[in-house]
């Protein structure tokens, strides 16, 4: 499952940015980390992440489920095609140096999505939203991440309602590439006409409830912080460029 | 930035996200994930239209679960440049100049996603692009050939049909529609 859990974990009462400074870090740190073990530790710890969340179980099957067609593919591409030393592992040839990018590879893939599904699942979209506005983040942004999500279901299902009507009107969906590319123009065109013939009444509304004021605005809840979280953020961002600084005397070295 | 920029980010946003809906229905072989960045390009320009790239990357990434898709967030960005740049050159006011510039812009937004591919994801990405990167190192050639093949076949045709869908969008924006953007008289 992808989205918000409902919970009362330490990560759910966290401060949004916390969680969030959490996941970021987790991203960078990935491609800082260039060992299949240090990649893998990493991956523990985005675990341990989800663990102190409360998510695990439902973070660990969904970014499995997401990473298995990557590891996948890494296997193929880079253990069986990769390049020699080789060793035999039953009926399979597989190449040592390419076996190890592989485990580098899907460690870091299968560390971000797990590290940001814990984000996800444990930062309520409202307390973000509130977080944002307490800290005097323009009227825009919060409306971009907020409305943004709200609009897509109504494209999608006018996308449907405009596919089903053209289909009633004739039109083939089928047939060689370059019919089906035909039939995009009736179904793209529409789609995108009618959202922007609707784009002065929507400017409308927003003026209409004072989205154009520069006044700061005033959170009704907004998360508490304190002064351990911040420190915790700032410990995250000293991790990182620690790990970069790493990573580039290493290739000195 | 206007409120006008925003509800239009919003549009872009939701267009490059949505558009993949009727490409699947068709069974078409590239994503059109940019139409909606290109389109607010052409509209209001690149700021706007690097906001929306940048946001649609964000979200997609949410919404699939697939974050590892976070750090192509700079192609979008690369696309929204071009596609101003294009636009001010009144690229997009015929089909017969606008898929030549998609072209062009496939082969910029490819020049940056190979390197990401190549570099961070070892050429895994979990595409349709990783397939045909797999089959090119299957037949033989080096990893970073069939990485970079595979980005430049997929994002050429991509970007000109998306750029040739953005000019029939706004060739056929009704004159009352089109007055309203400035950027369209240029």
């Amino acid at each position: 499952m992808i989205g918000y859990v409902p919970g009362t974990s330490p990560l759910h009462r966290a401060h949004p940015y916390t969680t969030l400074a959490l996941a970021g870090a987790v991203l960078l740190g990935a491609f800082a980390l260039t060992r299949p073990l240090e990649v893998w530790l990493l991956v523990a710890a985005a675990a341990a992440f989800a663990a102190a969340g409360g998510v695990l179980r439902s973070s660990a099957r969904t970014a499995l489920l997401l990473s298995l067609p990557i590891w996948a593919l890494l296997f193929v591409l880079h253990g069986l095609l990769g390049a020699d030393p080789r060793t035999t592992v039953g009926p399979l040839s597989l190449s040592l140096p390419g076996m190890a990018r592989a485990l580098v590879l899907g460690g870091r893939i299968t560390a971000i999505v797990l590290g940001f599904l814990t984000a996800l699942a444990t930062t309520s979209p409202h307390r973000l939203v509130e977080a944002m506005t307490a800290r005097g983040v323009p009227f825009g942004r919060t409306f971009l991440l907020a409305s943004t999500l709200t609009v897509l279901p109504r494209m999608r299902e006018r996308a449907a309602q405009i596919l089903e009507a053209q289909q009633c009107r004739g039109l083939r969906l089928g047939g060689s590439v370059l019919a089906r590319l035909r039939a995009l123009g009736p179904l793209a065109l529409p789609l995108v006409l009618g959202a922007l013939a609707e784009v002065d009444e929507q400017v409308l509304a927003l003026d209409a409830r004072g989205a154009a004021s520069a006044a700061r605005r005033t959170a009704l809840d907004p998360p508490p912080d304190s002064r351990a979280q911040r420190l915790v953020r700032v410990a995250l961002l000293v991790l990182v460029v620690a790990a970069y600084g790493w990573k580039f005397w290493k290739m000195r070295g | 930035m206007t409120l006008r920029d925003l509800v239009l980010i919003r549009l872009g946003v939701a267009v490059n996200l949505v558009i993949g809906q009727i490409v699947a229905a068709l069974l078409l072989p590239v994503y059109l994930d940019s139409v909606g960045t290109i389109l607010v390009a052409a509209l209001v320009g690149p700021r706007a239209a690097i906001v929306a790239g940048l946001l649609s990357q964000v979200l997609n990434a949410v919404l699939s679960g697939n974050f590892s898709w976070l750090p192509f967030a700079v192609v979008q960005v690369v696309i929204a440049l071009y596609a101003a740049a294009a636009a001010r050159l009144g690229a997009f006011r015929r089909l017969a100049t606008a898929v030549p510039a998609g072209v062009g812009m496939g082969f910029v937004a490819a020049s940056c996603s190979a390197p990401i591919s190549y570099f961070l994801f070892g050429g895994v990405t979990a595409g349709g692009v990783t397939l045909v990167t797999t089959v090119l190192r299957a037949l033989g050639a080096p990893l970073g050939v069939a990485v970079a093949s595979a980005s430049y076949s997929t994002d050429l045709l991509d970007k000109a049909i998306a750029c040739g869908l953005v000019c029939l969008v706004l060739r056929s924006l009704p004159r009352t529609l089109a007055a309203r953007f400035p950027a369209l008289a240029r």
